[in-house]
């Protein structure tokens, strides 16, 4: 523990030197009267193209090039330090060309995006671990199917040969639905119970007009609403964090592309010096 | 009510001599022979039941079994659940460890191979799409892995060249009367050396069940004293001082405490049994049934250092007991309440117990020695009465300040692993870049579930643990399943692996899986005459033929995933706690 706290400090002081080194680079570059946009935005490609790579080195598990957890402490230190030599290379100001301006707003959306991604990982991670099963993602559709055959099971056992089917008749109107697929995502990323508390209010609602064994089928259905709700929370979560890199990584080759163009376009038209 | 249509299956409905490998089935004339040789003429057979005679014993669980020249006896390193008693002719047993010894090669392993970087690289177009893809020709037979013949009914290993190793190798020669692999057999450790026939041998061999009851209802304690004696002779001494307490003890005093350590065994040597059960029963106490080796609160004889198995601390809470912390092979308990004593000048009581956990051995020196080496460590200035001893992370007891999390571990057996996968679920994303990168690592097929049981925030995944008693290796008939010698992780060689399927059976966390083998095209390869789909076992190997080591642990970016150590004192404690 202690040698991982070292060590994270380490790369901390490390970053630091760097950016200051840059920046003092940078700095002294611009004494010269040289264009300083020329070296920035170079800075910022490089930048750019080492934060694509960790996708890369992903795949690469197996070579000695260093942990992933590392990896993405650069990745995080490097993006921040991207958005002071963005801001550097911008001027501080939004810029008004219509590919400039398409370019910032890539760039904008990826860091950001890169910065909602880290505070996720962050967050829901304590999150899932506070409600139900820990579940594989791939492998929730199989648990939906068996809670919704449990009760349905108990709602067939409580069918009646006169219309006075009150069991089934409650679950026809009030859980087929829910129990039918993932529901009240968004409830779920808000981390909001009312619809569980409406749910478990209506139960308890229909109980006193239920004869005794359909009592204790509705009990046990209560039990299923549970485990389907903390499903779906599992699953809401999940497909956040999911869906968050399907974001972030088009983005990043979208802001390639634009950035490669730009470089290209520049280098073309623009000198260099003073 | 009807008639049940099967029997319950008796321990003695096939005795071993007519097991596979056998050659002729034990009659009673061989028996009385034996009973005419040395042990088991001093044996006093009356203290036996009547149903569990000496000679019902031999008949059932020993065997006699021919050699010819060079045939392997025992390899190095598998993990052996019989003893053998030479009968004629003379077999040669290897002297040297590590680098010098016999290799791998020739003794019919397959030889683990880092892969290149190249073929590291290649992995990522390389890898095959259909899962459990094997090459035919090895799983087939068509090149063989080792040098293997059939030496009267049974396929054998043997060494091609006898007098070449001899030359080459230092060898030392075991003659009619010798006894060995009763050591492995009795401690559940791996075979510490290779033996092989020089010229034709004849060896009576036994399965450990007949040991152990020998050892339990003989009065006189002939074959015990032997197997001790051999222990003390071969290996104490090495033993001891793999702890710092025994590292600068004189030669002399070593061989006092040689002389006078006691042995003793508790618990069940029974296979995986109980720790399945445990697992399967997670409310279960686990007080309940454990050997007490040295209560709380009593004076302790001597200090007590663990062989083989593992052993509970515990302490008095309220009405019941809470696990205060384990020890595991190599390491002692009691040493401190010795040194207080001394320092008091009056002896001390414990303050913990120490408790069997399953199946252990341990060695027990007398508090009178303890105290000369304690007394021999301060005159040379090292304070060793007064001051706690230094001891390295493997030799201390493992805790963890969550005792809770400490007694779950201990309850599901998870301290027998000695590369543990843990993820923190407070910081894992559930991005599953481990279980890719595992797979990357093996040819397409992820060798974990990233699912298993949460014990507080950390999830334990159906993963192979690397047992330090790994049962799973017990029963495997062509040794398929084994301890790399160089690494110690537990490995599977699909050359030899015949998909029997006992090693699933016997692993205790399901962390072996049986799957139907393909060929490259995808087709399930079938044995010729059944036509039944061929199925091999399968599981976590710590990529061992990997250049950087387990991928999982390398892959995952938030630190969420890792490997422990669960002997290894200040590795549990760092991370337990975090
Ligand atoms: S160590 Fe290797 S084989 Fe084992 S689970 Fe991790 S990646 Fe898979
Ligand atoms: S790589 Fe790490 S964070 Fe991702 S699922 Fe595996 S343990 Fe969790």
């Amino acid at each position: 523990m202690i040698q991982q706290l070292i060590q994270y400090r380490i790369r901390v002081i490390s970053f630091l030197v760097l950016v200051t080194l840059t920046l003092s680079v940078f700095w002294l570059y611009s004494l010269t009267l040289s264009k300083t946009a020329f070296a920035s935005g170079i800075l910022l490609l490089c930048c750019i193209l080492f934060l694509a790579a960790y996708q890369w080195r992903k795949k690469l598990s197996f070579l000695s090039l260093g942990t992933a957890t590392v990896w993405l402490q650069f990745h995080i230190f490097v993006g921040l330090m991207s958005s002071l030599l963005f801001l550097m290379h911008i001027g501080f100001r939004v810029p008004d060309g219509m590919l400039e301006f398409a370019l910032f707003l890539t760039y904008c959306f990826v860091f950001l995006s890169g910065v909602l991604g880290w505070l996720l990982s962050r967050i829901i991670p304590y999150r899932l671990l506070s409600r139900g099963e820990q579940v594989i993602y791939e492998r929730i559709p199989i648990y939906y199917r068996k809670v919704r055959e449990a009760v349905e099971q108990l709602v067939s056992e409580n069918l009646k040969t006169d219309e006075e089917n009150a069991v089934a008749d409650f679950y026809q109107k009030n859980l087929r639905e829910f129990f039918s697929g993932p529901r009240n995502q968004l409830r779920h990323i808000l981390h909001s119970r009312r619809h569980r508390h409406q749910l478990t209010q209506q139960v308890s609602q229909i109980l006193p007009y239920l004869e005794e064994r359909e009592q204790e089928a509705m009990k046990q259905i209560a039990v299923q609403i549970q485990l389907k709700d903390d499903l779906d929370y599992q699953r809401s979560l999940q497909s956040v964090l999911k869906t968050w890199l399907f974001v972030h990584v088009p983005l990043t080759w979208t802001l390639i592309l634009f950035a490669l163009f730009h470089t290209i376009t520049v280098c073309a038209f623009a000198s260099t010096s003073g | 009510m009807s008639e049940p249509s099967v029997t319950r299956p008796r321990r003695w409905d096939k005795p071993f001599s007519l097991e596979a490998g056998s050659e002729n089935e034990m009659t009673d004339t061989d028996v009385e022979e034996l009973l005419q040789l040395t042990p088991f003429c001093q044996i006093d057979s009356s203290g036996f039941k009547r149903s569990l005679s000496l000679q019902e014993i031999l008949k059932n669980d020993a065997r006699i079994v021919g050699f010819d020249d060079g045939d392997i006896i025992v390899r190095r390193g598998d993990w052996g659940s019989s003893a053998f008693l030479i009968l004629s002719g003379n077999v040669r047993v290897e002297l040297e460890r590590g680098e010098s010894s016999l290799p791998d090669e020739i003794l019919g392993r397959r030889h683990r191979r880092m892969k290149t970087l190249w073929e590291s690289f290649s992995q990522l177009w390389r890898n095959h799409r259909e899962a459990e893809v094997r090459e035919v020709a090895e799983v087939s037979g068509a090149r063989p892995a080792m040098n293997t013949r059939l030496t009267r009914g049974r396929t054998r290993i043997y060494l091609q060249e006898v007098s070449a190793v001899l030359d080459k190798y230092r060898t030392a020669r075991l003659e009619p009367g010798h006894w060995f692999g009763e050591l492995a057999a009795l401690g559940r450790t791996s075979r510490v050396a290779t033996v092989f026939s020089e010229g034709v041998s004849q060896l009576l061999e036994i399965r450990w069940q007949g040991i152990r009851d020998i050892l339990r209802y003989d009065t006189h304690g002939g074959l015990k004293s032997y197997i001790e004696d051999a222990f003390r002779e071969r290996a104490l001494a090495s033993f001891l001082r793999t702890d710092p307490l025994f590292q600068e003890c004189s030669t002399e005093l070593m061989q006092r405490i040689v002389e006078q350590a006691e042995f003793y065994t508790f618990g069940n040597y029974d296979s995986s049994r109980p720790f399945k059960e445990l697992n399967s029963n997670p409310l279960r106490i686990t007080e309940t049934g454990e050997p007490v080796i040295i209560r709380e609160g009593e004076t302790p004889r001597g200090i007590v250092m663990i062989r083989s198995g593992l052993a509970r601390i515990s302490q008095r809470y309220y009405q019941g007991r809470r696990t205060v912390g384990y020890l595991s092979p190599g390491q002692v308990f009691g040493l401190e309440v010795i040194q207080s004593g001394m320092k008091a000048s009056v002896s001390q009581p414990c303050q913990t117990q120490l408790s069997a956990i399953g199946h252990l051995n341990v060695v027990v020196i007398p508090k009178e020695l303890v105290e000369e080496i304690l007394e021999q460590q301060n005159t040379t200035g090292n304070n060793a009465v007064t001051e706690p001893p230094r001891l390295s992370p493997t030799c201390q007891t493992v805790k963890i300040d969550d005792e809770a999390l400490l007694g779950q571990l201990i309850d599901r057996n998870y301290v027998q692993g000695t590369s543990l996968m843990v993820i923190d679920l407070d910081r894992c994303t559930r991005c599953d870049d481990c279980v890719r990168a595992c797979a990357t690592a093996h040819d397409n097929n992820p060798r974990f579930i990233r699912h298993g049981p949460v014990l507080n925030h950390f999830m334990v995944p159906s993963s192979c643990l690397h047992c330090v008693d790994p049962v799973c290796m017990i029963e495997c008939p062509t040794g398929a399943i084994y301890r790399d010698l160089g690494q110690g992780d537990i490995v599977i060689n699909d050359q030899t692996c015949i998909g029997c399927a006992q090693c699933a059976s016997n692993c205790p966390f399901d962390a072996i899986r049986m799957v139907d083998i393909r060929d490259s095209r995808g087709n399930l390869i079938v044995d010729s005459k059944t036509h039944a789909p061929l199925t091999q076992a399968t599981k976590c190997d710590l990529c061992i033929d990997q250049r950087t080591g387990p991928a999982c642990e390398r892959a995952c970016p938030h630190d969420a995933l890792f490997r422990v150590d669960m002997q290894d004192a200040v590795q549990v404690e760092e991370v337990f706690a975090r």
